[in-house]
């Protein structure tokens, strides 16, 4: 916040002095004079004076007996003691403060998203990047090496070119001594990163133990101890790649786990909604309207405190 | 490359991802539902996001954001003893006086404003300045309903006026 000059303070309690004593009634004809004199030398003091009119003008208008009644509750003496005993400090303590040299590691990656946003780039050798909400990936060209470093990448190498995936938990090398294009998308997820191959075909190396190649079509989970098993992919988990989530007759609970990661705030909704099936097709780019047509069709209701603070409830059947 | 990472705490995600749970842990307790100490989290981090205090200059995450945790969560307390005297206020009134639902919200948060404003005043400055100006009472009955003179009351009135415009700065 700025900081207001020792002027600009003592105008402000002069016109509350001012102000108070026009309250009174008592104030004489040499009163009012002073009060035109002071206000009239100098516009801070002008200033202050108006700023004070408008302060009592938000009083004004109100409901007298329910604002009364709200404003002057009884406990309100108890806050006092409650805030004491919460220890609430006025100003943070200097200590915690330290220089601003530190770095900010997300930001020195080569490419990343916000939360809701999503990027593609097609590279000069003609690899085609993709990235998902709130991701990040390091790209170095020259070493062919894609290091993914939070959320969601798709990549798409031509034919004689091979890439090097680097995650936490270990290494996915896309497209290696086969001639046919290679697909991949790579998603971080608790612990693990789930490698799904659309094209060609991508050995997994974990941190520690054996490597694993998967075909087209197979997904698996690599983690650093091993490759989790092998299972067909779900496709409707890469449909961002298009801006879009097909489902068909899914639990709302999968939807609502992915939209959420293209929302920025919170979006939360009672466990009983998670059974409930859904089929169809959400464009990612607008989940307010995906929220709304979800509330148009099945048994729930939206509550939107703000824009990032949404809750999902069950709406009650009304006969 | 993923080795050398600097500390997570630097960026408000990395301070989300890495507190929050602890965070509505601590406030749960204090609070007794889950429901609110996740919103009052989430008001935490959003205070966080837009104060003027760089990330970078946090040492101690923790310790900052439970200073800014408490702040909310004594505040949140006094917004909920505020509504309970609304709602309690709103269900006294007859029925063709209860205000439409959008005017009701409005004027909570009208009230809230105002509550907030007055935060920090001594009982009876409080009581004088609502008595004039909501219910237009003049200085010589406010002096007789709390036992002082018409001069203290204009000197309250003084300091009410003074802690508002101050407090709006």
């Amino acid at each position: 916040m700025t900081t207001h000059s020792p002027e600009t303070r003592e105008a402000l309690r002069a016109a509350a002095r001012w102000l108070a004593l026009v309250d009174s009634g008592g104030a004489s004809e040499g009163d009012l004079l002073r009060l035109a004199q002071w206000r009239a030398s100098s516009s801070l003091h002008e200033g202050a004076w108006q700023k004070a009119l408008l302060l009592r003008q938000r009083f004004s208008g109100l409901p007298g007996a329910l604002a009364m009644a709200t404003l002057d509750r009884p406990d309100v003496g108890r806050r006092a003691l409650l805030k004491q005993a919460l220890g609430v400090a006025a100003l943070l303590p200097a200590a915690w403060l330290v220089s601003r040299e530190l770095p900010l590691d997300a930001w020195t990656a080569d490419m990343r998203t916000a939360v809701g946003e999503r990027r593609q780039v097609l590279l000069s050798d003609g690899t085609f990047v993709q990235l998902n909400t709130d991701s990040a990936v390091d790209i170095d060209l020259s070493a062919r090496r894609l290091t993914l470093l939070r959320g969601e990448v798709a990549v798409r190498v031509p034919g004689n070119l091979s890439l090097a995936l680097q995650v936490p938990y270990g290494q996915v090398a896309l497209g290696a001594g086969d001639f046919s294009a290679g697909e991949l998308c790579l998603r971080l997820v608790d612990q693990a990163c789930r490698v799904s191959v659309v094209k060609g075909a991508a050995s997994l190396q974990p941190l520690r133990g054996p490597a694993l190649l998967l075909q087209a079509g197979q997904q698996a989970s690599l983690q650093a101890g091993g490759v989790g098993p092998v299972t067909g992919l779900d496709e409707w988990l890469l449909g961002w790649r298009e801006g879009v989530l097909r489902l068909d007759d899914r639990p709302l609970g999968e939807l609502l786990h992915e939209l959420r990661r293209y929302r920025p705030g919170v979006l939360r909704w009672a466990p009983e909604l998670e059974g409930l099936r859904v089929t169809g097709t959400f464009r990612l780019d607008d989940t307010d309207r995906v929220l709304a047509l979800l509330a148009a069709s099945l048994p729930l209701q939206v509550q939107a405190r703000t824009r990032y603070w949404v809750s999902l409830t069950a709406r009650e059947n009304r006969a | 490359m993923i080795d050398a990472a600097p500390p997570p705490e630097h960026s408000l995600p990395a301070l989300y991802r890495e507190h929050r749970g602890w965070l509505e842990t601590w406030l749960r307790r204090r609070m007794g539902n889950a429901w609110d100490a996740a919103d009052l989290s989430q008001d935490t981090f959003l205070r966080i996001l837009a104060s003027a205090q760089p990330l970078a200059d946090i040492r101690e995450p923790r310790a900052y954001l439970l200073t800014v945790g408490k702040r909310l969560l004594s505040n949140f307390h006094q917004r909920r003893s505020l509504e309970r005297a609304y709602l309690d206020a709103l269900a006294q009134l007859p029925e063709q006086h209860v205000p439409s639902p959008e005017q009701r919200w409005v004027l909570l948060e009208t009230l809230q404003a105002l509550d907030e404003l007055l935060d920090g005043l001594k009982a009876p400055v409080r009581k004088a300045f609502l008595w004039s100006q909501l219910e237009g009472l003049g200085y010589a009955e406010i002096g007789k309903r709390l036992g002082v003179c018409e001069r203290s009351v204009k000197r309250y009135m003084a300091q009410a006026y003074e802690h508002c415009l101050l407090a709006e700065l």
